[in-house]
């Protein structure tokens, strides 16, 4: 049995120093408040955002005129995030959105690396752009230090494994010490706790490259931990059943294909999508936002493969491609691409759909980022009502942890936290895996075994369906690798008990969105029923809660908060 | 194989282990001033460990799984239908 290490106390404790992280340590720390940020790596190259980003959706009044309805209607009507808002909270973020990019821009982040604010990218013809391009290959290092400044605590390789409520509020987090091969325990109790895990990689099968698993667009070390941890502490999720598909190269997943200067092309030089058919950096193509299953139905229907062409691209904005890959961390991609002689203006990339993922589909929150369970906020793209990426966690790390820096002051820490069932429960889970040693199931055997089942029984669209009797049987065989799981995962060093908590984690996910997506008894997005093939208008004002009362995971419809 | 460092010029500083998002590295600082690469299934090809090397020792191998599939763009073009 694992005994506690070290115990902290703080204000508020920070679950994972991505974006959202960062952003809300440091408003947090700015009202006063004792800060601790739990990063599972570094928080100075962690998260999706890790070596760079290039585009922050944002209302700048000076570029974009007075009225913040304008960029709103972009976001929501004309953006490949616009599903699963509710309103109010997209209003908050375009009005605090300009704020938050001139701190970047103060703290040396280049917003305007050309002199002005530019929105270039992820455009359509005509349409006024929101997408502010910019350099982020430095911004975690930047956030970083700015957190600090401020006197945030940053425990880097601190997983957080399990989040304590007590008497229905939030109360802290047991956290796993992974900068040793043995493993070392944490105790945090805090006042408020923001969740700023990210997106869910890892749940589905990979698309390019089933053997390879961390090969995702977004950062595989984001594995659910905070949605599954905040669903087992009383927490309710929201709209986990419409996980959507990214697309980029294959078979290089990558994110930021709006960063491509191109236009997407048929084997035969057709243009795929209506947008564009000379590529420009002002506009990129707009296809694979609004129509990224198009790169599979070509594939169906005999049409494809397709292609993002850029032979036709100027050599001046083929360089602006080239510098804005480099902003948005893509210099593995380049100097692969170097390595291996392939040359935008002479070669197409063949694009595809990958795998499901978690983004914008998460944890269900009010207008100040506070979830269902008192003391508990969450931010970035663990969110599940309202997704602005890049822009959305900085803005909403902010709005979270101002917010949590504020209301700290009136909460109270609890008592003792090491007898807390839970922190019990996971310290002997821990010290079983351990125990077991390498005679146990390996961690990526049980991840292994997640994929196969959602992307056998939950699958997402285009093409793929779900029904209530493949969702039945799923669940069934979700609840039974949970116990084989449990009772057999093996781990020999603190890494692999962390990836082995990790994937009991998606198993929880995983339950969770099928329960949501059985109950939803209806077609949308890329949640198809073959058995309600149907989109119910009825359900498009309305949005699925999932949790979990007395042990038992329920289902609950809300109304959306439109403004 | 993922990031692959040079004996050569490392400096055992420790940066790539420390920085690593994903915990590919192990730096046993006691047994060899060299950080391994341990858990090398799990790189994400992100680059932080080449980006901030100091020494400018870490190189990035990307799996042939993962290969970038492209084709000369000049042959995205209408084709002359082939009989049987």
């Amino acid at each position: 049995m694992y005994s506690i290490a070290q115990s902290i106390d703080t204000d508020v404790l920070v679950m994972g120093g991505g974006i959202a992280g960062l952003m809300a340590a440091i408003a947090s720390a700015d009202r006063g408040a004792k800060v601790i940020v739990a990063e599972k790596a570094n928080t100075r190259r962690s998260g999706s955002g890790a070596t760079g980003n290039d585009h922050f959706r944002c209302w700048i009044p000076e570029k974009h005129g007075p009225d913040y309805r304008v960029i709103m209607n972009e976001v929501l009507n004309f953006s490949q995030f616009g599903l699963c808002h509710d309103t109010v909270l997209t209003r908050r973020f375009l009005e605090k959105s300009f704020d938050i990019v001139k701190m970047w821009d103060a703290w040396g982040i280049p917003m305007r690396p050309t002199g002005d604010w530019e929105f270039t990218g992820h455009a359509f013809p005509g349409r006024i752009r929101s997408a502010l391009k910019y350099d982020g290959a430095q911004q975690k290092p930047i956030l970083t230090r700015e957190a600090r400044k401020r006197g945030a605590g940053i425990l880097n390789h601190h997983a957080v494994i399990e989040l304590l409520a007590e008497d229905g509020e939030i109360a802290g987090a047991l956290t796993l010490d992974t900068s040793r091969d043995e493993p070392a325990f944490t105790l945090i109790r805090a006042k408020c706790v923001v969740v700023a895990t990210g997106c869910t990689t890892r749940l589905y099968v990979n698309k390019a490259t089933p053997g390879w698993m961390f090969n995702t667009a977004f950062c595989p070390g984001n594995a659910g931990g905070g949605i599954a941890q905040s669903f087992r502490a009383g927490a309710k999720l929201v709209n986990l059943e419409l996980a959507t598909r990214h697309a980029g190269p294959r078979y290089f997943e990558r994110a930021g294909k709006s960063t491509w200067i191109g236009v997407y092309k048929y084997p035969d030089g057709r243009t795929l999508g209506p947008f564009v058919s000379k590529p420009t950096k002002e506009l990129g193509d707009i296809t694979s936002d609004i129509w990224n299953a198009s790169f599979t139905e070509v594939v169906k229907n005999g049409s494809g493969p397709a292609y993002l062409d850029c032979s036709e691209t100027s050599p001046e904005d083929l360089a602006y491609m080239r510098w804005g890959m480099k902003g948005e961390g893509l210099t593995a991609l380049l100097d692969y691409m170097d390595r291996e002689g392939i040359d935008p203006a002479r070669h197409a990339v063949e694009f595809m759909q990958y795998e499901p993922f978690l983004i914008g589909k998460g944890l269900d929150v009010d207008i100040n980022g506070q979830c269902s369970l008192p003391g508990l906020y969450a931010a970035g793209d663990v969110v599940g009502n309202f997704r602005a990426d890049i822009g959305g966690a900085a803005v909403y790390g902010w709005i979270s942890g101002d917010h949590a820096g504020t209301s700290a002051a009136g909460r109270t820490l609890r008592g003792s936290l090491e007898r807390h069932p839970a922190v019990e429960r996971t310290l002997a889970l821990c010290a079983d895996i351990m125990k077991r040693g390498e005679r146990g199931y390996a961690w990526d055997e049980a991840n292994m075994a997640v994929q196969q089942l959602m992307s056998d029984y939950a699958p997402a669209g285009p093409f793929e369906k779900r029904s209530e009797s493949l969702l039945d049987a799923g669940l069934h065989y979700m609840r039974a690798l949970r116990g084989k799981s449990r009772a057999g995962l093996g781990a020999v060093c603190s890494h692999t008990l962390l990836r082995a908590l990790e994937s009991l984690d998606l198993m929880d996910v995983g339950e969770a969105l099928m329960v949501a997506a059985r109950e939803r008894r209806e077609s949308r997005g890329p949640h198809l029923r073959a058995d309600y093939t149907f989109t119910n208008p009825m359900l498009g004002e309305l949005f699925l809660d999932v949790f979990l009362r007395e042990g038992e995971i329920q289902t609950e419809w809300r109304k959306r908060n439109m403004v | 194989m993922p990031p692959v460092i040079d004996r050569e010029k490392c400096t055992g500083c420790g940066t790539c282990a420390e920085i690593c998002p994903v915990q590919v590295f192990r730096h046993h600082k006691d047994n060899d001033k060299i950080p391994e690469v341990k858990f090398r299934r799990e790189c994400w090809h992100c680059n932080a460990c080449v980006l901030d090397c100091p020494a400018g020792a870490v190189s990035l191998s990307v799996p042939l799984p993962c290969m970038l599939l492209h084709v000369d763009a000049s042959t995205l073009k209408p084709r002359e239908p082939r009989h049987v």
